[in-house]
Formats: C-alpha cells, structure tokens, sequence
C-alpha cells in the first residue's frame, strides 16, 4: 500500500472513531428517549449509548463503502470489459471476521455488567405484588393488606415487583424504568427496581393479551416518601368507610378496579379500555330506550354485553360482578355512579 | 408440423400451470406466481394495520380485528409469502445450477407445491369463522382461549410446515446427488449452498414447530392439559418449542435471499465473488449457529436469569459470519465495473438495508437493551428492516435477474428502477421511524397509541403508502412484460452459472446435452474478455 493511502485510511480511521466517541458521549440522543425515571434506565441508557457509536461507526464504514464504490466502478457507457479477477484477500477476511468477533465480545462482557448492576437484589426492598389480567392491572401491598389499581411507588426505595398473570401472559411496562417483565399465570416473575424521578408515568401492556391489549395501560406514580405513606394510609382506611357515605360509595367504585378501565374524574381513575363515566348519571337513561337510568346501570354492570357503547369492543369486562358483589354493594354502586353528573 | 414442434406447444401450454405437474421448472413458476398471490393478500392487510395506526385512537377496526388482520399478515408473509417464494426460486433455478434435469423427488415436489394453496386456504378460511387473533406467535394461553379459527389455522400452518420439510428433502438430496460432471462441492454456485444451509435449517427446526402446533391443535380440540397452568401444563414451554423453529426461520428467510445476492453481485460487477469459501461456509455457521440462539425471544419471560447470558453470547456471535458476507459482498463490487440494473439496485439496497437489521439485532441480543425493547416498535422495525429490507429486495433482485430466463422476456428496465426508488425511500420511511416510537413507549401489535406518536406513526404509514405503490409498479412490470416484453436471449447478463448455458425458457429437459464443468461459477476477468466467449448457447428460436 502506497504511504499516500496509509495516512488517508488512518485520517479516516481518526475521524470515525472521533464520530463514535461523540454519539456514545457527547450527542444528545434524548429525542429518541423517554425520561430517567429508575436507576435501571441511567444504566441502559449508559449501554445503549455506547451500542450506538460502535454501530455509527459500523454503519458509516459499510455505507460509505457502498455509496463510495457505487460512483466510482460505475461502469462507462460502452465498456463490456471485466473487472479484475480477485478471489479474495485471506488478510482482509481475517481482519473482518476479528474485529467484528471482539466487538460483539465486549459489547457481551459490558451488558453482562450493566444486567448485574439493574439485577442486583435491594436491601429490604418494599415488595408489591403485581397481578395482570385481561386487560386491567393490579397491585396489593402485602403488608398494609392494600389493593389498587394504580402504583404507587415511593422515590429512591428499593423496589422488588413480584409480576404473575390471572389469565394469559401480559407484560409489565415502564418505558421510563426501560425495563419490562412478563407476567406469566403459574410463576412469579420478579422485577428489581429503584425509581429516581417523581412524577406519573404510564404503565403498559408489552405483550399481545387480547382485544383490550392497546387499552390495558394504567399508571405509576413516583412520590415522597411522606406523600406515599399518606396515601397508602388513605387507601388502607377506604376498605372500612360504610357504603351508606358518600366516600364509601366511591371507596367501593375504587376497591372493585372500576377505574381499571373507566375514566371518572370523582375517583381519579383514567382507565381506557371502557366508556368514561363521567356525568354517567346524567347519560344513563339516553342509552337504552326502554330503560331507565337506575336500571341501565345495574343491568351494565351485571351483563355487560346486553348493550354496548359505540366505538368498544364486547367481552371485554368481567361478567361475573353479579356474583362478586353483595346485593348492598351492587345497590351502592348503582347509587354511586347515579351521582356523577 | 414436425411432432417436435407438437411437443413444444404442449409444453407452453399454460393449463399446465394448473395440473399435477413434475417438471421443477412448471412447479417453481407455481411456486412464484402462488406467493406473488399471497402477497398482495399480505400486503393489503399490511395497508389495512398502517392505515389504523395513521392517527391514535380506534378508526376502523376494534381490537378483535386489529389481532386478526396482525395475525394473518404475520402468517402470510411469513409462511406463504417469504418462504416459498424463496423456495420457488430454488425449484426452478437449482437444478439448472448444478447441471441437473430435474429434481430427485419430482412427485414429492409436486406434493411440496401443492400444500401451500391447500395450506393458504385454511389460514384464510381461518380469517372468515373467527379467525386467530393472537399473532403468528400463538402465545399459549391466549391461544388456548382464542376461537375456532385458531385451529383452522394451525392445521394450515402445520401443511405449510411439511411443504418446507419435503423440498427441504428434496433440495438436499438433488444437490448431493444430481450434480453434472466436474461440479464438485466448491463449484457448487453460492446460491445452491445457501440451499444447502436452509435446508438443513428446515429439516431440524420444522418438525419441531409442526410438533407444537399439534399439541395446541389437541389441547384445544380433545382437551389436554399440555399448555393449561392449572393442570401443571406450562406456557413457557410453547416459548421455547415455537422460538426453537420460529427463530431458525428467520435465517431461512434471509439464507437463500444472501444466496441470490451473492450470484446477482458477481455478475453486475463482472468480478468474482470475494471469498467464495467464506461465503461459503459462513451460510453453514449461521445455519448451525441459528440453532443455539431461540431463548433470546424470552429474555423478559421470567426464564432462568443465568441461562440468558449465554444466549445473548450465541446471537452476538451470529453477527459474526453475517458481517462476513456483508463485507466479502462490499469486496466483491470494489474494483468492478459496476452495471445498474434493477437486480443490481435491488442487492445494494439489500446490503444497505440489511445492515440496519443486521446491526439492531446486536442491540436487541444485549439482554439489559432488550429488557427495554423487546416486544415494543423497535423489534418491529428490525424484523422488517431484516425480513423486508433483506428478504423481500433479494426476491426482486433474484425476479429481475432471473425473469428472462423463466419467461424467454425482458423486463422494463425503467419500471424496474422507478420501482426499486419507491421501495427503497418507502421502506426506509416505513421501518426507520418505528425504532423511534418503540423506544418512546409504543408496544407491538396494538391497535391505538399515545398521542405524543402520532408524527412517527404518520411518517410511517405515508412510508407504507409508497411501499404499496412500488408493488403495483412492480405487478404492471412484470405482467405487461411477461406477455409483451422484447424476446430475451439466452443469457442477456453474460454469466457464468449453468442455468444460462441454454434456452431461455430451458427445454423440458434443461440441457440439450448435459453441461460439463471445467471452472468456476465466477471466473470473471481471468483473461480478458473470457465471460464474452463463454456464453455459449444463443437462443435458437422458441
């Protein structure tokens, strides 16, 4: 190879290596990324960056070697020559079979590490269990005997997620935690997390469940530790309130994972996957002619496919409240739902 | 009128195409013209889910039907679109290739040919009586829970599968047994090695997907508990019986279409390939190593967390021999004389497009990134920047190349290249924005998104619009040009390989004479001029 050549290919060499460091460093690739929401995300984060400038620089070398070879062998018009008879370079193939193998060596060795460090079990981490099901999620909290439909978590905890599945596999998402876990019915799968960023982000549902999969979403919320001690405080104490009360009507619309899939305002429940009842009470009776307000919603409630809202997808809520509500309960509830309007 | 000539006509006949036929050259146009059917049918469905996605919220289809056209456009692509049009193609040009006149099997070929409509139909049958709706994937339970058209379409699924396993069969015994005189295993041409590879993929892998599916058929028909949790069955075992074929096929979906690149570049660069044996046998590495990498599907599943790493440390390794080709290809092209037709656009965007798949794969094999992606846009838009990108723009590049050899006509050569510009613009338009939006929060296969997407999606369906021109430019082409495109010689590129050392069409029994191999598939420019003279045979009137 000609001195002239050498220097060029180490110019170049330099200057993709300077391009990789500065997309693995420098570059702001934030566009592209939800917010740092857990320690697990600063740490992909970390590896991903690092991914991305190997892979600019991969991606450079072979499509400008593409784009390069394209304009200059262009054959001239007329031209019906060959070009010349080389079958191979063993020292080139040796380079281009080892590079690429201590690569992917390294990029192996660094994300064994990173897995290690977002893996590493917590020291008396608060364990919540975390129950899919078609197509709602559910968390309890062991030790305050608290059930709910949103989580809770509070900042800079450890975390220890024990994920299982009521029905078929979902999967637990955080796109801000990056990290997901299936949640498989039989085994108990853990997730290991801290969170670092106070703030409400969405949870959803990474693997195909059925009709409601896109609407299985609901939320997390980071807070202090105060904040998240009062609030567990206040769910505790919901289960107790008498269904006469006007919070106890609306404690049973929460205790019963309505808000799983219906928005309603009164109880701060922003689930999708149904028809939002806001101002319910006042709609009720549009519905269905023939039937009065009081009687549409009891009658929703216990067979939910009787009548359906345009623009929602049959079977998709339980049909089973007629047996998991006492008569009061029912009463309650139909009561309660009356009220929003 | 000669009886000669008698023969001739009835050979041309085109009811031919209809019948039980088991000449490998009436069969491999079965084969192409019956995945070319389905997919338009794919592709259609593939409108239908961008056209969805176009805005959030539901548009025109709920959830139910949303899983049920994601299911079937999965399927088909999959196992009618991708896989026999490959195999098509290796029907009609691999025993031309090794000098051969016909298959080893022709019956079992023709057997071959015929499960895939019978096969098609019952995945489509499945699409009008309650159709799957659970992904090609079929995870278990939700397919346990699923309606009816979830049987009917395993048993489709399940004929497609012995289809793959008997021209498996039959690719591998042709190749071993029928080369014509001189061809030994290093004048094989790279695309009958590739063959090679992917059959042996196939009669490894197959039988167990085949197995699978049978056992969800019975756990849903007669009741057993294979898959039921509450029974002891496990849903993780369907993982890994699925992901033991369902990876596999991904190379048996990029193996013959890397062997097509390898015949198409030599040629338009008149160059030899660069590294024949790397080639070579970096196909065989894949196709052993494709074997040991399914359980980086389950990463998230909750498997045993020790087992992953060595599965993350097999699929970093298949970038390896991968990487092998790409640059033996980039080798390949530098220095020759390179000639732009639409097979040769098709091959270089192939390498460039299949980089991008090639290199987010390493991403998604690192378990901490995968954790993130998996299961969100990002694998979608791999898959497709693989399956698409790579697959798909070999299968043109390998219909423009081989068209005049099938039909005895050119192609339009400016609708070629008016075709691969939308293709190439539009796919990358399509599949490059989804990286973005699964790493922003979007999960796969649903049917309604978070508002703060909408740009990406947009910027993706307008992509698939394009895409879905360049395929009804590309049918105009080949259609206008098969009944009236200009007579084609008998080897109108100058190449080496056997399939152009006769008639374009080939006679029904290939050769007049059986060729004998005294060199190489490449040897372009060993002394000047060489390639001119060895195209021997000039059409001598059809």
């Amino acid at each position: 190879m000609k001195p002239r050549n050498i220097i060029l290919l180490l110019i170049l060499a330099v200057i993709l290596i300077t391009i990789g460091v500065l997309v693995a460093t420098t570059i702001d690739v934030s566009a592209i990324l939800p917010i740092q929401a857990s320690e697990s995300a600063i740490y992909i984060d970390q590896l991903f960056r690092t991914m991305l400038g190997i892979a600019v620089v991969i991606f450079l070398i072979v499509e400008g070697g593409l784009i390069y070879a394209v304009f200059r062998f262009r054959r001239k018009r007329g031209e019906t020559g060959d070009g010349a008879p080389i079958h191979g370079n063993t020292l080139l193939e040796v380079i281009w079979t080892l590079i690429p193998a201590i690569i992917v060596i390294v990029i192996s060795i660094y994300s064994y590490q990173i897995l290690t460090e977002i893996e590493r079990p917590g020291v008396k981490p608060l364990v919540i269990e975390v129950i899919g099901k078609q197509f709602a999620w559910e968390f309890r909290y062991p030790d305050e005997e608290v059930t709910t439909t949103s989580l809770h978590l509070p900042i800079d905890r450890e975390i220890n997620l024990q994920i299982t599945s009521e029905d078929v596999i979902h999967s637990f998402w955080v796109p801000e935690f990056r990290i997901k876990r299936d949640a498989t019915p039989g085994q108990i799968s853990e997730l290991i997390l801290r969170p670092t960023e106070a703030g409400t982000y969405r949870i959803l549902c990474a693997e195909l469940c059925g009709p409601g999969h896109a609407a299985m979403v609901t939320e997390v919320v980071i807070e202090s530790k105060e904040e998240f001690d009062d609030w567990i405080e206040k769910q505790s104490n919901l289960a107790e309130l008498p269904s006469s009360s006007p919070e106890g009507r609306r404690a049973l619309f929460i205790t019963q994972a309505c808000g799983s899939c219906h928005t309603l305002d009164d109880a701060n429940a922003v689930g999708i996957v149904g028809p939002s009842l806001n101002e319910i009470g006042a709609i009720a009776e549009t519905r269905v002619p023939g039937l009065d307000a009081q009687n549409y919603i009891t009658q929703s409630i216990l067979q939910p496919n009787a009548y359906i809202v345009e623009g929602y997808t049959s079977n998709l809520m339980p049909n089973n409240y007629g047996e998991r509500l006492t008569a009061e309960e029912l009463q309650a509830l139909v009561e309660y739902l009356l009220e929003q309007k | 009128m000669s009886t000669e000539s008698v023969e001739l006509k009835q050979e041309n006949n085109w009811k031919r195409y209809f019948t039980w036929n088991t000449d490998h050259k009436v069969i491999g146009v079965q084969y192409l013209v019956t995945a070319f059917a389905f997919f338009l049918i794919g592709g259609a469905l593939a409108m239908l889910i961008r056209t969805e996605l176009l805005q959030p919220g539901i548009d025109f289809m709920d959830g139910t039907i949303y899983n049920r056209v994601i299911t079937n456009h999965g399927s088909i692509m999959i196992f009618l679109w991708i896989i026999p049009v490959l195999a098509g193609f290796a029907n009609y040009m691999l025993p031309l290739m090794i000098g051969a006149r016909d298959m080893a099997f022709p019956n079992l070929n023709a057997l071959s040919f015929w499960l895939i409509p019978v096969g098609g139909l019952f995945v489509l049958l499945s699409f009008f009586i309650g159709a799957a709706e659970t992904g090609w994937t079929a995870y278990v339970p939700l397919s346990i829970q699923a309606p009816d058209g979830q049987t009917i379409w395993a048993i489709g699924v399940i004929l497609l599968g012995f289809s793959s396993i008997f021209g498996a069969i039959n690719f591998v015994t042709t190749t071993f047994t029928m080369r014509t005189e001189g061809m030994g295993f290093l004048e094989l041409p790279l695309f009958v090695w590739s063959m090679l590879a992917t059959s042996l993929l196939i009669l490894v892998a197959t039988p167990v997907l085949t197995a699978g599916l049978i056992l969800i058929a019975m756990d849903r028909v007669f009741g057993t508990i294979f898959f039921t949790v509450q029974a002891g069955g496990d849903p993780i075992l369907w993982q890994n019986v699925f992901w033991f074929y369902s990876h596999p096929a991904v190379y048996i979906m990029i193996l013959p279409g890397m062997g097509i690149i390898s015949e198409v570049l030599p040629v338009f660069s008149r160059k030899p390939i660069f590294g024949y044996i790397a080639i070579a046998l970096s196909s065989m590495a894949i196709s052993v190593l494709g074997l040991t990498v399914w359980a980086h599907h389950m990463f998230t599943s909750g498997m045993s967390p020790a087992l992953r790493v060595p599965f993350m440390i097999t699929s970093m390794i298949i970038a390896v021999p991968t990487g092998i080709k790409i640059f033996s290809w980039l080798g390949t092209i530098w220095g020759g004389k390179l000639r732009f037709t639409p097979s040769m656009l098709f091959s270089l965007g192939f390498i460039s497009m299949f980089l991008i798949g090639g290199i987010t794969g390493v991403f998604q094999a690192s378990v901490p990134f995968d954790l993130y992606v998996h299961d969100t846009y990002f694998i979608v838009g791999h898959l497709h920047f693989v399956l698409f990108g790579g697959s798909v723009f070999s299968v043109f590049s390998g219909f423009y190349y081989w068209f005049p050899k099938v039909t005895g006509r050119e192609m339009n050569e400016r609708l070629g290249k008016i075709q691969f510009a939308l293709m190439f613009i539009g796919a990358n338009l399509t599949y490059l924005p989804m990286f973005a939006s699964g790493m922003l929060g979007m999960p796969r296969r649903v049917v309604d998104y978070a508002p703060e997407l909408a740009s990406l999606n947009l910027l993706t369906t307008i992509g698939a619009y394009i895409l879905g021109t360049s395929v009804i430019v590309f049918f105009h082409n080949a259609a206008t040009s098969w009944l009236r495109g200009p007579k084609a010689t008998s080897n109108p590129w100058r190449a080496l390989t056997l399939e152009w050392m006769t008639t374009s069409p080939p006679p029904i029994h290939n050769f007049e004479e059986l060729p004998v191999v005294t060199s190489g598939p490449y040897e372009y420019g060993e002394t000047p001029g060489a390639s001119d003279t060895r195209q021997t045979l000039e059409v001598t009137g059809d």
